[in-house]
């Protein structure tokens, strides 16, 4: 089908349609990128309620456990990936390594998040107060 | 409902599963972004034998689809049949307000608009219920859904302008 | 270590591990020495003594718990008796793991043992006196803050000149560190829930010290009512006004004190005090509002939904 025949067969509506949603999604994608989790680490969720929390330096694997199911974090040269998940379709495992972002498994109630580059060293604290 | 009718519904459906499962062997980088090719199948029905038929088609397809794939009733299930609902209530919806105004390619972008949207409420309310992650996909989902609805919205078309075709020649050649 | 019944940690920047060694004893060592003077629960104490001897004869002193005693009286002065360290006979009635109230007529009956003003000081013989039999003096509120400028003198008259002491949540840094920066200080959020929530912001602390007293430090709930440790000494019940007050000073004793006085004060009369004094500050009140000091801008970084 060529071009012209592709938008004949498109109404007035469709267009508008079409570019309003194309303009959103991208002013969209513009706004999310300055939003980025940035608490400079990797965050473990279980059920909503965070229960690990890890710096992204420091290579390890931890095993996360929730009453739907079970997976393996694996942190390794700043970078995250979920292996060894219990569900049934492994979206998780196939998101592969991340730097920024989140992996959720969906079944098991678990999310990993992991936070935007590290601020630098001033954000790190020497005592607490209080 | 006449028989033709279900006949009519239950081929749709079939073909419906047929893409849903054939998508499905499609290895993917990024595995839930999927093109939703069925809804090509959904859209059609829409157009061509109404809302009724249409429901059924979807209904029928998701239920049947979790049958096989052994996930029924798990939340993979609970996502799909909202937004497969939602879409086509969404579609049912923009055709009785405004009926002229969309064609297959508006519709479809309709309802792939509603289905992520109500997939991403559905998520977050019952299953994640941190609203960072869910506000952070919300823009990528959005221009996939868009991509992919102006693809499927075509393509319906395309079926649309098949069969009419087709059926023109067969009263012709009555 | 643990130290006056919490964990004191001493952090330094040298480039000699064999002083950093002996550094880290003698400032230790100090902080042990203030504890055997000052601890209220310790019945050697020359704090005990002096309390023992309430109402019957003065009690000789070592030069810093003169030093305590006389800081002390400053700040209830300065405070207008918010700060008070006689509240002694007030604070022992109640137990906070417990969950023990004490009976309001019980709180009333003590109230006239709980005044700065009954403690009599004679610098020439050493000696402190408290005038009433039954009066008791708590250098809890005081005493940390303290201990942490003579860790940190400790620390300087070796040879130290960067580093960081912490006697519980009483800090005192001094110096920089490498790099250049400043030692970085996270306040508590008083009402945190979760590990991600817990510092509502951070300072930069340059040659200073910074203490908070907080209502969820010491705290038992009894019928949806809150009791917590830092009492008002003219009702003898916890102070209401506030949530937690961070204060910040070049001494610790100060900062240690003057947020315990602050507190009792509440949100609007401290900060006017703490700008008086020449001292920066932030306050929580009640309601969760959060009040700064003018001079604490660019110092202090709110961390997100603060």
């Amino acid at each position: 089908m060529s071009l012209r025949q592709t938008i004949s067969s498109t109404t007035l509506g469709d267009r508008i349609l079409l570019v309003f949603l194309l303009l959103a999604s991208f002013a969209g994608i513009v706004f999310i990128k300055d939003v980025l989790p940035s608490s400079g680490g990797v965050s473990i969720e279980v059920q909503g309620k965070t229960t690990h929390r890890y710096l992204l330096n420091q290579n390890r694997t931890v095993r996360v456990e929730s009453p739907y199911g079970h997976l393996t974090v694996e942190i390794r040269e700043r970078k995250v990936r979920v292996i060894n998940a219990s569900c049934q379709n492994k979206l998780c495992e196939h998101q592969g390594w991340v730097t920024r972002g989140v992996i959720i498994c969906l079944p098991a109630r678990i999310s990993v998040s992991v936070g935007g580059p590290e601020k630098s060293g001033d954000k790190r604290i020497d005592a607490t107060t209080g | 409902m006449r028989p033709q009718d279900k006949y009519r519904i239950a081929l749709l459906s079939a073909y419906a599963l047929a893409l849903h499962a054939f998508e499905s062997l499609i290895p993917m980088p990024i595995p839930w972004l999927r093109v939703g090719l069925a809804n090509i199948i959904t859209i059609t029905t829409f157009i061509l034998f109404g809302f009724r038929s249409a429901m059924m088609v979807t209904l029928v397809r998701v239920i049947i689809a979790s049958l096989f794939s052994g996930s029924f009733l798990g939340p993979g299930f609970i996502l799909s049949m909202g937004g497969g609902l939602s879409s086509i209530l969404a579609m049912g919806f923009m055709l009785s307000l405004v009926p002229r105004l969309f064609g297959p390619v508006g519709l479809s972008l309709i309802g792939a608009l509603s289905h992520n949207l109500s997939q991403l409420l559905l998520a977050y309310l019952l299953f994640i219920q941190k609203i960072e992650p869910v506000l952070l996909i919300t823009p990528f989902l959005l221009l996939i859904g868009t991509i992919t609805g102006t693809v499927n919205g075509l393509a319906a078309d395309l079926l649309i302008k098949g069969l009419k075709n087709s059926q023109q020649r067969i009263q012709n050649s009555r | 270590m643990v130290l006056m019944d919490t964990l004191v940690t001493i952090t330094i920047v040298t480039d000699s591990a064999d002083r950093a060694e002996k550094a880290m004893d003698k400032a230790f060592a100090e902080i042990g020495k203030l504890d055997t003077l000052l601890n209220f629960f310790s019945e050697k104490s020359e704090l005990s003594m002096v309390n023992k001897n309430a109402g019957l004869s003065e009690v000789k002193v070592s030069p810093e718990t003169m030093e305590v005693v006389e800081k002390a009286i400053e700040t209830s002065e300065k405070t207008g008796g918010a700060f008070d360290v006689t509240i002694g006979p007030e604070i022992s009635q109640w137990n906070f793991v417990l969950k023990i109230k004490p009976q309001d007529e019980s709180i009333k009956r003590r109230l006239r043992l709980v005044n700065y003003k009954l403690i009599q000081l004679d610098k020439g013989r050493s000696t402190v006196h408290l005038k009433e039999k039954g009066m008791l003096m708590d250098l809890g509120g005081i005493a940390k803050g303290y201990a942490a400028d003579k860790a940190v003198d400790e620390l300087k008259k070796i040879g130290i000149t960067s580093g960081l002491v912490a006697v519980a949540g009483e800090v005192k840094a001094f110096g920089r560190k490498p790099g250049g920066k400043g030692w970085t200080v996270g306040i508590r959020n008083p009402r945190s829930t979760e590990k991600s929530d817990e510092i509502m912001a951070t300072v930069q602390l340059n040659d200073a010290a910074i203490s908070t007293s907080g209502d969820y430090q010491r705290y038992f709930i009894l019928d949806g009512k809150r009791f917590h440790h830092i009492l008002d000494p003219e009702t003898g019940y916890p102070a209401q006004g506030c949530q937690s007050v961070s204060v910040i000073a070049r001494d610790g004793v100060y900062t240690d004190a003057f947020s315990t006085g602050v507190f009792v004060l509440g949100p609007k009369k401290g900060i006017e005090l703490l700008q008086s004094m020449g001292f920066e500050g932030l306050i929580v009140d009640k309601d969760g509002t959060i009040y700064t000091t003018p001079g604490l801008k660019g110092k202090i970084e709110f961390t997100t939904n603060h």
